[in-house]
């Protein structure tokens, strides 16, 4: 199953500037696993020992994943996952 | 209804700070309070778009009252209250008073927590504007009731998250981040007549995407969930990188 994963620009280093990557997976867990295999560091980017870091954000459609069963939520084909990671510039 | 004679606080007369404050002058708001420690930079120019060569090395907010004292508006002109020090915890609490609309224009997770805390403890609602290379986001929490910043970031991040001390800054994704801000400031003192909270704006410079999706209350969050438990500002929780001086 193949889900397309929009990149977020501070991740965009890991996949060589590609904003939408797709990768395969039944959850959003062995999505992450099946974009750490191609994108090596993406793992170490979204997760912590807890699950998803605190500062980002994981959305399957409009949904984030907290409001559904995490990194156990299930994908289907067609869905598009979204990154959105907390950022704080502007002032300076 | 606020309206157009409410006081909108702006955190940060910078990048995001120059774009909100014209927006809404020429929407015809007329009280502004706006609050920074920092002083004009060359560097700062190609963004922060209310300054001008002359004023390099003047405090930010008193050249940023000045620009916006001197703009058309529809209701005869603004006045600005400069508040020449940044948001901190000894003060964060009486700077929030005085608004009726705080927009967050902060370059650090430090103040962007602060203030989002600062706001719903004393009930005032809130925009959240930041902008880091070509991604900007923003999000409007309301003065009571969920969800609040902390529903979706949670806490200040580790050094993995991206804020000023690691990344650069594209002027006119500045410029977005603090037009939508200044429309949901616009929407919060009822000049808009449509919903301001409830979504998390993202634009992606790369892409040119405009993105809205729906965000809700953490059941666990401290700030708004129904086991508050933050309910004063406590310095310790607000370590974290200090911009002012790069």
């Amino acid at each position: 199953m193949e889900t397309i994963v929009r990149i977020p620009t501070p991740l965009r280093t890991l996949t060589k500037g590609n904003d939408e990557v797709a990768a395969a997976g039944a959850t959003v867990a062995e999505l992450i696993e099946d974009l750490e295999r191609n994108y090596p560091g993406m793992r170490d980017r979204l997760l912590d020992e807890k699950g998803v870091r605190r500062f980002i954000n994981v959305f399957v459609g409009d949904e984030d994943i907290r409001f559904l069963d995490g990194l156990a939520t299930g994908l289907k084909d067609g869905d598009r996952v979204t990154i959105v990671p907390a950022i704080a510039g502007g002032r300076a | 209804m606020i309206g157009l004679d409410g006081t909108v606080l702006i955190v940060g007369a910078g990048g995001i700070g120059a774009p909100v404050g014209l927006a809404l002058v020429a929407a015809g708001v007329r009280n502004f309070l706006v609050a920074d420690d920092d002083r004009v930079e060359a560097t700062n120019l190609h963004r922060q778009v209310l300054f001008a060569e002359a004023e390099l090395g003047e405090p930010k907010a008193e050249a940023f009252a000045r620009a916006i004292e001197r703009l058309p508006s529809p209701t005869g002109g603004a006045r600005v209250e400069v508040y020449g020090a940044r948001a901190l915890p000894e003060n964060v609490l009486d700077l929030v008073d005085r608004a009726d609309v705080v927009v967050d224009a902060t370059d650090n997770f430090a103040s962007r927590f602060l203030l989002a805390d600062a706001a719903r403890i004393r009930g005032v609602p809130i925009v959240h504007a930041a902008a880091v290379r070509l991604l900007a986001t923003v999000m409007a929490s309301a003065p009571e009731g969920a969800p609040c910043y902390r529903c979706v970031f949670e806490d200040i991040p580790d050094g993995l998250a991206q804020d000023c001390a690691t990344s650069g800054i594209l002027g006119p994704v500045c410029g977005v981040s603090g037009a939508i801000a200044a429309e949901l400031a616009l929407r919060i003192l009822g000049v808009v007549r449509r919903p301001a909270f409830g979504a998390l704006w993202t634009f992606d410079g790369a892409t040119d995407r405009l993105r809205t999706v729906p965000v809700r209350r953490r059941d666990a969050c401290p700030l708004c969930g129904p086991k508050r438990s933050l309910v004063t500002i406590d310095e310790a929780r607000y370590e974290g990188p200090d911009c002012s001086s790069r």
